[in-house]
């Protein structure tokens, strides 16, 4: 009863106020509303935000929407000093050009085995050692932390020479060298590992946790790892389930967002790489990577006046095709990219 | 783990014979170091051999032998020798190459701060903006920035518009700003002539910071989220302004993440490819005699001086940065 006697006492206050409210004429109603600080400052906020939001973006975009425009225009456009970004004459030569010339398919193909392959190895296996950094807690922990920086401090350029030293003669700590002197092994030379199958020294670099990158994606795991409560595990190994069964069935479900960010990662990486693919198949001649697909056709050499421009519209052309397969990649897993990131906890 | 605790204690009162040691601590150290064992492998099968061979290598000439073996021949420092007195550009690309950095690392890691705090709001398009600004770091790395920096250097030798204009790289068409412009607004500030030229280099460099601080931006925008909203309310009802409570707020909290960062933007800069140290190592490396040694020197002589300046830069932020829970 108490109750209904407040609140209809509530309700007639408000529908005074609102009597009130509505008394006083609209001009000033509006002045009031409008033509404050609070309301002004933000006002002004917001468009300068959107303002350089939008400059920022056309920043990002617009090499792109340039080489869109040069891959679709024919060679006369190039000489047209009054072309600019939208073709007089378009044509898809370029493209079928690229496509049918350069073993586009054939370097589809293997660069997907290559970065499919080396991408789901370096996320799984930085899934785990994050985990292992962040959930256990062991003498070494910190060193082992220590080196997965140094991993990552060290640029792989420095070390270029004798990593594929290092492959082309692959041996574990004199091992093989050994059983060749004994006549154990029936091998000629120690194992090469660059020849006609570059693809040997990544996966073994991504098995490891070594390859390109690999300590950001540790640490990005490791981080957050560490913000997954431990009470989650403790339930399951109260319930009795080991500790792998507890990281494939609880922990590994749970950094969905995050592994995907990580593949995500890896494998783009991977697919635009040339520094290994560079280092690690300069010996594979049959196999055709996607850094090889970047050269002018056959059927558009051309020596007229505007060759460089052309030239360059084409390896462009190549650039396009090259991250295309990407673009459609991105655009499913990019809620992923920004959710994973999120729910890192990334602070401490 | 208190629960967990009780389970192996009990095994053990029912088994005394079973070991002591076999306790809980150990088996979850095991589970730790089987979770990590990729690595360990990794790291001393496959990383510490090729980091201790490079370091072998800046120290010695390699000699070919007739067939495909080599052996190396130890010669103390002559390889640093060369790089640093003979090799005519190595010490001033050095230097040039350090101070770019020392340039580009502050604007990239305020520029991805600055954009992190802008997508962390709530407004129309956000999820797209976000979109957008996270191609660079997928999409312009390695192959492509390698053709984009082709196509630079085309327009670069031939002069004007030899190439389409793409804008990725300060060229002559695609200059956002002159000089000029600059130092009509800074006229009358006595500002020096260096300034200006450093202002107009950001501001022509956009594209590259933009392309640069991807990473970053993730990272920023992690640790923005991760600020409990109750402190910004709280600050709001006290009647705190927005730049205050950037200052007295978000920056202390995201302060651990700027040190991350700034490392972070040291290493990715010292390590991509298109920077002019490396290109020059890069050079080196495939021309000369004995190129490749240098080469290492070289690579090792430009990490030790990154490694320093990622010291200082940790030593100085460790005054500065606060963290929230020490663990």
């Amino acid at each position: 009863m108490n109750d209904q006697a407040t609140t209809k006492v509530m309700k007639e206050s408000k529908n005074k106020i609102k009597v009130e409210f509505e008394r006083t004429p609209l001009l000033q109603r509006l002045k009031a509303k409008f033509l404050n600080t609070y309301f002004l400052t933000n006002v002004v906020w917001y468009a300068f935000r959107l303002i350089l939001l939008l400059g920022i973006s056309y920043v990002i975009l617009y090499p792109f929407f340039a080489k869109i425009a040069g891959s679709l225009m024919g060679q006369e456009d190039f000489i047209d000093v009054t072309v600019f970004l939208i073709p007089k004459h378009w044509t898809l030569g370029t493209y079928k050009a690229i496509f049918l010339e350069n073993h586009y398919m054939k370097a589809f193909a293997y660069t997907f085995l290559v970065s499919f392959s080396t991408a789901i190895a370096q996320t799984l296996i930085c899934c785990l050692i994050g985990y292992g950094l962040a959930k256990f807690k062991f003498k070494g922990n910190a060193a082992l932390l220590l080196a997965v920086i140094i991993t990552m401090v060290v640029p792989h350029g420095t070390v270029q020479l004798s990593m594929y030293m290092h492959f082309r003669y692959f041996d574990i700590f004199g091992l093989f060298g050994l059983l060749n002197k004994i006549g154990v092994w029936n091998q000629s030379f120690l194992v090469n590992l660059t020849g006609d199958n570059g693809i040997w020294p990544l996966i073994l670099l991504s098995l490891t946790g070594l390859a390109f990158k690999n300590g950001l994606y540790i640490f990005l795991m490791r981080q957050f790892y560490r913000g997954v409560p431990d009470e989650l595990e403790e339930s399951a190994y109260v319930d009795g389930s080991g500790t792998f069964r507890t990281f494939c069935q609880i922990i590994i479900p749970l950094s969905i967002p995050m592994m995907v960010t990580i593949f995500l990662f890896a494998f783009c990486w991977q697919w635009t790489d040339n520094f290994y693919t560079e280092l690690f198949f300069s010996n594979a001649k049959k196999l055709v990577l996607m850094p090889d697909i970047v050269q002018i056709p056959s059927s558009l050499v051309t020596t007229y006046a505007g060759k460089n421009l052309y030239e360059s519209a084409i390896r462009n052309t190549c650039g396009l095709m090259i991250i295309a397969p990407l673009v459609i990649l991105y655009l499913f897993c990019q809620k992923f990219l920004v959710q994973g990131i999120e729910r890192s906890g990334l602070v401490g | 783990m208190n629960n967990a605790a009780t389970q192996p204690a009990a095994k053990a009162a029912a088994a005394p014979k079973r070991r002591k040691n076999h306790s809980l601590e150990k088996r979850r150290s095991r589970s730790g170091w089987f979770f990590c064992l990729p690595f360990i492998l990794g790291f001393l099968v496959i990383y510490l051999p090729i980091i201790f061979n490079s370091i072998q290598y800046s120290f010695s000439h390699i000699v070919r032998d007739r067939g495909a073996t080599y052996h190396l021949e130890f010669v103390g420092f002559e390889n640093y020798r060369e790089a640093l007195f003979t090799n005519p550009d190595f010490t001033q690309t050095l230097v040039k190459g350090i101070g770019g950095m020392l340039i580009d690392i502050p604007a990239i890691v305020i520029f991805s701060l600055f954009v992190a705090i802008l997508l962390n709001q709530k407004m129309i398009g956000r999820a797209a903006f976000r979109a957008i600004f996270f191609i660079p770091v997928i999409l312009s790395t390695g192959l492509i920035a390698e053709i984009d920096a082709s196509s630079a250097m085309l327009e670069y030798m031939t002069g004007e518009g030899a190439s389409i204009d793409t804008g990725t790289k300060e060229s002559t068409t695609s200059q956002i700003v002159d000089a000029m412009d600059i130092e009509r607004l800074f006229e009358g500030m006595k500002v020096g002539e260096g300034l200006v030229e450093t202002v107009k280099d950001i501001i022509n460099n956009i594209f590259n910071i933009v392309n640069r601080s991807g990473v970053q931006m993730l990272i920023f925008l992690a640790g923005l989220q991760s600020i409990s909203p109750a402190i910004y309310e709280s600050c709001k009802m006290e009647g705190a302004t927005a730049w205050e409570t950037f200052w007295k707020i978000t920056f202390p909290m995201i302060s651990p993440m700027i040190l991350v960062n700034a490392i972070y933007s040291v290493i990715d800069s010292f390590t991509s490819a298109d920077n002019a140290v490396m290109r020059l190592i890069e050079r080196v490396r495939t021309d000369g005699t004995n190129g490749e040694v240098v080469a290492s020197a070289m690579a090792w002589m430009y990490f030790l001086v990154v490694l320093l300046i990622i010291g200082i830069f940790a030593l100085i932020a460790r005054a500065y940065v606060f963290y929230q829970r020490k663990d």
